[in-house]
């Protein structure tokens, strides 16, 4: 892909808040059209990657074009749309004015009364921002970044304050907005979300991208496990051709099989009958998707 | 900018009662309470109405800027960089709010004067009175924007409060000067409120030249302009 066909085109950006190093060097290429998810625990740099493709932040080195653009440029040419993360709305105003105010600063937006349907906000029109509950809030503040009418939509967290039948609504208005070809960058950290939704996965860690690809190439090298078993006088050229193994090492009497299918590795294993010691373990990507699972279940 | 912003924004200044009750009723309510005190001399009448009219003028330039301070702290001002709106943009809009919203002030409080207090003036003079404090309002809103960007929501609703009773207080809109001893009159001098109510008053023919009055807040108007400019290039560039 031609950096300037890219919908987004990320090279060798870094930002560093005093000794943290927020986003260390990424590459990322993002073609029009695409649905991708950035997926990573807190403190990733998600968020920092966002506001620098939005323009919000300065990068220290390295450079990101949007449409071929400056982001500042992209945002003043009305390409972007963006739904912040704690972003709020204006107490004292409705919902209709407040998406109507956003939508009197850009040049070719929507219908005020088309974003605040798609949004599914209509029936809300003339109730303050003050009287909105958690999803509501988060729904007008999806209005607000539809009415941009943008090419690129980029969403920090956007289902955070959301129940579960508010998140299903909330795709769902989603696809109707990438049907039409626009293209969604969209931060997270529900794995879910990133897996029904997205055509492709970023995953950060530490500021670095640890894997980048297709949800289902994403989730193969997460699933991946590991067995570690003592088996001596076996070949590792024999592990190997085993089911459900990738690949295979040794070190002395110890085997480490690395697996797409640890449970067919394991039964073949057993058919050793001196293998013992046996232990099954996550590896790699999975470690990050676990920790990122378990935030899930502490938030 | 459009002007479907701008008049959003408009409404919005405008709902919060609290903002009128102050910047429109106290000051017509004092008028008419004041006045009627002394033995009713039409001159002292028309100098303690231009007083209430900088009073509710100032003090609503001054508010309404300010109130950026609730935009900052909710996020407002990051989702409105999301769009074609400039920083420029946003702060003459603020500007021009703060302007708009004095203008009650300085159209309600003459009236009363007028049509109830037998305040009596040439055309020449009640343009004065009216038209010219308002312009002098444009430092004020400035102020404002300057404090807004600074203060958090919490904290500027008693900065802003406190500021405005001292601004009014020292700078002579209350109480005569001449009815209090010399140091005020000094201290006056110092504050753009005295100059402001200057604008008006030199066309009941106070002291001071009211070229001088202009000079005065212009320099006011660009040092506080510039202030602003510079803060918020500055809170873009960390946020």
């Amino acid at each position: 892909m031609k950096e300037h066909g890219a919908a987004v085109s990320i090279t060798e950006l870094t930002k560093t808040y005093g000794e943290l190093r927020a986003v260390d060097a990424i590459d990322v290429l993002i073609a029009p059209g695409e649905v991708v998810a950035l997926l990573g625990p807190n403190g990733a740099g998600k968020s920092t990657t966002v506001d620098m493709i939005l323009g919000l932040t300065t990068p220290d080195t390295g450079r990101v074009l949007v449409f071929g653009n400056t982001p500042r440029q992209a945002v003043a040419e009305g390409a972007i749309g963006a739904m912040l993360q704690n972003g709020t709305l204006l107490d004292d105003a409705t919902v209709e004015e407040t998406v109507g105010m956003i939508a009197s600063l850009h040049r070719k937006p929507l219908p005020v009364a088309e974003a605040m349907r798609r949004a599914g906000v209509e029936e809300l029109a003339n109730r303050r921002c003050t009287k909105l509950s958690g999803g509501q809030r988060q729904r007008v503040r999806f209005a607000v970044a539809l009415v941009a009418n943008p090419d690129l939509l980029v969403l920090d967290e956007p289902t955070a304050a959301m129940d579960v039948g508010t998140r299903r609504e909330f795709w769902a208005s989603m696809r109707e907005f990438t049907d039409q070809g626009r293209t969604v960058l969209f931060a997270t950290h529900y794995l879910d979300e990133a897996e029904e939704f997205a055509d492709r996965v970023i995953l950060m860690r530490a500021g670095k991208v640890v894997a980048d690809g297709s949800v289902a190439s994403v989730r193969e090298m997460a699933s991946g496990r590991t067995i570690s078993a003592v088996l001596p006088g076996v070949p590792v050229e024999l592990l190997d051709d085993m089911p459900g193994v990738a690949s295979a090492e040794r070190r002395a009497d110890r085997i480490q099989l690395h697996c797409k299918d640890s449970d067919a590795a394991l039964r073949a294993l057993l058919h050793y009958s001196d293998a013992r010691d046996i232990e099954v373990s996550a590896a790699g990507l999975e470690e990050a998707f676990l920790a990122l699972t378990a935030q899930e279940i502490t938030r | 900018m459009s002007t479907g912003y701008l008049i959003l924004e408009i409404k919005r200044a405008l709902r919060a009662a609290k903002f009128l009750i102050f910047t429109v009723a106290l000051p017509i309510l004092m008028f008419v309470f004041l006045s009627n005190l002394g033995e009713g001399d039409a001159n002292a009448k028309a100098s303690l109405m231009v007083g209430m009219i900088t009073w509710g003028a100032f003090s609503a330039a001054l508010f309404a800027g300010a109130r950026v301070a609730v935009e900052r702290d909710a996020g407002w001002q990051r989702q409105l960089r999301l769009t074609p709106l400039s920083g420029a943009g946003y702060l003459v809009g603020k500007g021009v709010v703060g302007m708009v919203v004095a203008l009650p002030a300085v159209v309600l409080v003459p009236l009363v004067g007028a049509l109830g207090q037998g305040v009596t003036l040439d055309a020449a003079q009640w343009a004065q009175v009216t038209a010219g404090v308002w312009l002098a309002a444009i430092p004020f809103a400035l102020l404002g924007l300057l404090l807004g960007q600074y203060g958090t929501a919490d904290s500027m609703q008693s900065i802003t409060g406190v500021l405005m009773m001292v601004l009014a207080m020292f700078g002579g809109l209350w109480v005569p000067l001449s009815a209090l001893p010399g140091l005020f009159g000094v201290i006056a001098k110092i504050l753009p409120t005295y100059w402001m109510s200057q604008i008006g008053a030199s066309a009941l023919g106070s002291s001071e030249n009211v070229l001088t009055c202009v000079l005065v807040l212009a320099a006011w108007t660009v040092v506080l302009g510039a202030l602003v400019i510079r803060r918020y290039r500055l809170d873009s560039a960390r946020r």
